[in-house]
């Protein structure tokens, strides 16, 4: 018999009581890594760092008002911007309803320049882009996107317009790779599809999005428009690419403030759990651990022994609760990733991952030591009259 | 003090208590369990210690034995002043020097026969093999060698008495204290359980003391020590 073995037979004496304590463990860290992870994922959201160049210049009043297309011409002329994309959500479906991802009306030529980063453009080849460029029915979509459809290049894909009174005929000129998984779940098509098959929607844009030369000239030029266009029939909000994000996340309400209560309490909850089973534990062993005692295991040997009971049980359930957490996150990116794209990036990172196992792992050891402590400092003599 | 009331024969002492105190406290108030106990055990010895309930049997034998400690008084067991070990030195003095035999025998629950015999010898860090060889000895020697897989809960009272028996001899110590061993057994076992502490005695050298009020049990023994609220009574010797 080894020392891990006697801890495991420790474990064994009470099933009930081990499972118990690795059940609630398995669901604390369980919720609390998914959680974190979903709080990560929405601040990467908008701490983007590969939109620190870029703008949204929109109408003041909201997404449902349009700008004027002559907007463009100005915003080019300023000395800070490298390009200009006009962009508006279409919120076409494929077949089914409920078929849903993103999919965008924009303009073709500045696309690929305005999102260099999300098109992965080294890619992507000059012959398909002018084949993009030539058709104006084509279409480019994300490569999981095509994948979970079975679309190849030169497929048609007939979208059903939601807002728009179109149904757009498209056919697939270019399937390409993102370095984020999110940016896969999208299409775009020609901006003129739009322009000249809604009749309402001739010279006008949703917004557009500006691509700076450099961080630093995003202030100014913020300013700069938002002034111009004031007290005008097309009022503008110009703000960065991670601001207009952030609008959408709060929509979602104060979900970080939600998140970190929830937390607090799963921990305060499993910390009582975990505290008051394993005072009970221990206490039922006074006279075993008296017995051991004198038999010459001095205090702090006993104390190990029992603080590595502990803290078995706590990292068993810990890891089985970041397995789990991992499992969950894959179905999450498969059944949501579509409909939400940002929930196409959602994954337990390894940071969250350590944070959680070193939580449990300190609530085991809290758990334990205290009752683990105050058994070993009891007099042997009185562990030896004790029942039980 | 007058130690020639308890002359328990000549010897080298293995156990020499120089009035040796014990008391409580409830909260101000002293009780006094044990007082003025000289006492010499010579090596080899089987001493029954015997007196009323209450009179502080359990107490003295626990401080021989170096699981409490005196509120006066020296003690010299096994060759090392004990007043002067600190908790840790004194807990592997005890795992080197002295076996422990409970009334409720004691055992591990979720440890096996083997395993419960082998609990000591983790401590003195014995390899596998020798931990193995030395299991099987002691087992051997109570006579329980086909019981070795067997859990506590399989094994009668007599049995798991026999288990705790090897337990205390597993690591060789050349004292054994038993806590009126036989109380929790029937008239059979308790024969077979003093039987086998005699041996122990006899054969092998042990030096054992038995705390019982059990007359029958204290025949056992080659001498008997009184105690009467907390002070030593008389010595008597056996004949057997
Ligand atoms: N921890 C303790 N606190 C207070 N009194 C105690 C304690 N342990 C023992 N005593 C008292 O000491 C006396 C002797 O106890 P003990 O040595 O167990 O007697 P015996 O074993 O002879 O029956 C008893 O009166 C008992 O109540
Ligand atoms: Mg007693």
């Amino acid at each position: 018999m080894r020392w891990l073995a006697l801890i495991w037979k420790s474990l064994m004496r009470s099933k009930r009581r081990t499972l118990l304590i690795v059940g609630s463990l398995i669901l604390s860290v369980f919720t609390v890594a998914v959680l974190q992870s979903l709080l990560t994922t929405l601040n990467a959201v908008t701490n983007n760092p590969n939109s620190s160049n870029r703008l949204v210049v929109r109408h003041k009043s909201g997404l449902t008002q349009m700008l004027p297309r002559s907007y463009e011409a100005y915003l080019r002329q300023q000395p800070e911007v490298e390009t200009v994309c006009a962009l508006q959500w279409f919120g076409g479906y494929y077949q089914d309803p409920r078929n849903f991802f993103a999919n965008f009306a924009s303009d073709e030529t500045t696309l690929f320049q305005t999102f260099r980063e999300e098109f992965g453009v080294a890619g992507i080849t000059e012959a398909q882009i002018k084949e993009y460029l030539r058709d104006g029915a084509g279409c480019i979509v994300g490569e999981s996107l095509a994948k979970k459809n079975g679309w190849k290049v030169g497929d048609v894909v007939p979208l059903t317009g939601t807002i728009f009174p179109i149904n757009p005929r498209l056919t697939i000129r270019i399937i390409y790779k993102s370095p984020k998984p999110s940016d896969e779940n999208v299409l775009h098509f020609h901006y003129k599809v739009l322009e000249e098959g809604v009749s309402y929607m001739k010279g006008l844009v949703g917004s557009f999005w500006v691509r700076t030369h450099r961080p630093e000239d995003i202030p100014r030029f913020i300013e700069r428009v938002d002034r111009r266009y004031a007290n005008s029939a097309y009022e503008t909000l110009t703000e960065t690419e991670n601001a207009f994000n952030l609008s959408f996340v709060k929509m979602l309400g104060n979900i970080g403030a939600i998140i970190q209560g929830i937390t607090a309490a799963v921990v305060v909850a499993i910390l009582i759990v975990t505290g008051n089973t394993m005072a009970t534990a221990i206490r039922e062993r006074t006279t075993e651990i008296a017995v051991f005692r004198a038999m010459g295991f001095s205090a702090r040997r006993v104390l190990l022994l029992l603080l590595s009971e502990g803290i078995l049980l706590v990292g068993v359930g810990g890891c089985l609760g970041v397995l789990l957490a991992n499992l969950a996150a894959g179905g999450v990116r498969e059944s949501l990733g579509m409909a939400m794209p940002f929930f196409a990036d959602f994954a337990i990172l390894p940071d969250t991952a350590l944070v959680c196992l070193a939580g449990a792992l300190a609530v085991g050891l809290l758990a334990t030591f205290i009752p683990a402590y105050a058994a070993t400092r009891r007099p042997i003599t009185d562990g030896l009259k004790a029942i039980g | 003090m007058n130690t020639d009331r308890f002359d328990l024969g000549g010897g080298t002492p293995i156990i020499t208590l120089r009035d040796i105190a014990k008391s409580y406290w409830r909260e101000a108030l002293e009780i006094p369990v044990l007082q003025g106990i000289d006492l010499e055990i010579p090596a080899g010895a089987y001493v029954a210690l015997m007196g009323p309930s209450g009179s502080g049997k359990t107490t003295l034998l626990n401080l021989i034995a170096g699981i409490d400690r005196p509120t006066g008084g020296s003690l010299e067991v096994c060759g090392h002043e004990l007043n002067g070990l600190d908790d840790d030195q004194l807990a592997s003095w005890r795992n080197l020097h002295v076996g422990f035999i409970f009334q409720n025998y004691n055992l591990v629950p979720v440890l096996n026969a083997f395993e419960n015999v082998e609990l000591p010898l983790l401590v003195s860090g014995a390899g596998r093999r020798e931990r193995r060889e030395r299991v099987e000895r002691a087992l051997t020697l109570v006579n329980l060698t086909d019981k070795l897989q067997n859990y506590p809960r399989q094994l009668s009272g007599g049995q798991e008495q026999r288990v705790a028996i090897a337990r205390a001899i597993v690591t060789d110590p050349d004292l054994l204290v038993a806590d009126e061993p036989t109380g929790a057994l029937d008239a059979k076992n308790a024969e077979e359980v003093l039987g086998l502490m005699e041996r122990l005695n006899t054969e092998f050298g042990k030096t054992i003391v038995m705390v019982t009020h059990d007359p029958k049990a204290a025949h056992h023994a080659r001498h008997q020590i009184h105690l009467e609220k907390g002070v030593l009574d008389k010595a008597v010797e056996v004949n057997r």
